[in-house]
């Protein structure tokens, strides 16, 4: 069983990467960390007799089922907002949501102390944060586990629940499609 | 899950190289995310660290079986505990059977015995010196009440 302390330093060592997975997702920041403490709380209170070497797994596995639970919970909200929005007015909404607005403006709050060099990098991390974020969702979650998590195609396939052979496929064609579009807008890493 | 950067042989070393990369800025960018993410991610950690299911011991739980009278003695443990359970349930079952056929043989004798009276009423009206028939006619109605009378 893993201990308080040992669950801590887990869950330490993940948060972060937790956080940018779910914000690649719902691409919302306090959805995103709304999501990671449900995801926290939930390996904590249900499996947090588990030995520490099940808990990565489980996190992993938890974590994609509660962004499907946002986005089925999304879903069902935008059902009814819609059902809604049709009966009364209509006034101008936000929809067009731009990933790179969003992000340049986020950088822009802590590019302050910054050489160019450093304004570059942050500019190119920035751009590849986009890139990732555009790759579709299932080859976003196996390119991120397989290689980001360090899970092998076993892990990965059983937190996705599908075929080795399809994490394969997703991660192989992710990075192909990242490739190709880091290089097109001539970003080296 | 293992710590290093897993590799199999299909993949090429291109696409593992830049998965490397990939890894690396990814990386170094949570690395600097502002304090006020890093704090709400430890405030969540500690939460769930607050909630976190307690060791649960293997107990093996056993029902209790208690009865007027021998309350608390059927419990299992030692040979006298055991056997007096089984006594207790033998104990139960016979009464029961006795009610049973006791219930059924009282069912059947009544059943024999409203038989038998039926039987002889049929005897004594069908033995009888006057007709059946006489009964339904109103006029030996009249004769038996006059004479009655």
């Amino acid at each position: 069983m893993a201990t308080d302390k040992e669950l801590s330093e887990f869950l330490e060592s993940v948060e972060r990467r937790a956080f940018k997975q779910a914000i690649y997702a719902v691409r919302n920041e306090e959805s995103a960390l709304d999501i990671v403490q449900d995801a926290m709380i939930k390996l904590s209170e249900k499996y947090g007799d588990k030995p520490k070497e099940e808990i990565p797994l489980l996190f992993q596995r938890i974590l994609q089922n509660t962004i499907l639970d946002f986005f089925r919970r999304e879903k069902v909200r935008n059902t009814w907002v819609s059902l809604f929005s049709n009966m009364v007015t209509r006034t101008d909404g936000n929809d067009d949501f731009d990933i790179l607005e969003n992000f340049e403006s986020e950088e822009g709050s802590q590019a302050s102390e910054s050489s160019a060099d450093k304004v570059e990098r942050e500019q190119m991390l920035t751009i590849l944060d986009a890139e990732i974020q555009k790759l579709p969702a299932r080859q976003r979650e196996a390119f991120l586990m397989r290689y980001w998590e360090d899970m092998d195609v076993a892990e990965t396939a059983s937190a996705m629940g599908c075929s080795e052979g399809s994490v394969k496929t997703h991660c192989s064609r992710a990075t192909s499609a990242l490739a190709k579009s880091l290089k097109a807008l001539g970003i080296q890493l | 899950m293992k710590n290093t950067f897993n590799h199999t042989p299909l993949q090429s070393s291109a696409e593992l190289e830049f998965a490397y990369k990939v890894r690396r800025a990814l990386d170094e960018q949570v690395s600097s995310l502002p304090a006020s993410t890093t704090d709400r991610l430890a405030a969540a950690r500690k939460l769930a660290i607050a909630r976190k299911k307690p060791e649960t011991a293997l107990y093996a739980t056993a029902p209790e079986r208690r009865l007027a009278g021998v309350a608390g003695s059927a419990r299992g443990g030692n040979p006298f505990n055991d056997s007096l359970s089984w006594m207790v349930r033998v104990g139960i079952i016979i009464p029961l059977i006795v009610l049973v056929v006791g219930a059924f043989g009282i069912y059947k004798y009544e059943e024999a015995r409203r038989i038998d009276e039926l039987a002889d009423l049929d005897a004594a009206v069908l033995s009888d010196e006057l007709p059946l028939n006489a009964y339904l006619d109103h006029g030996f109605d009249t004769y038996l009440n006059k004479h009655g009378e």
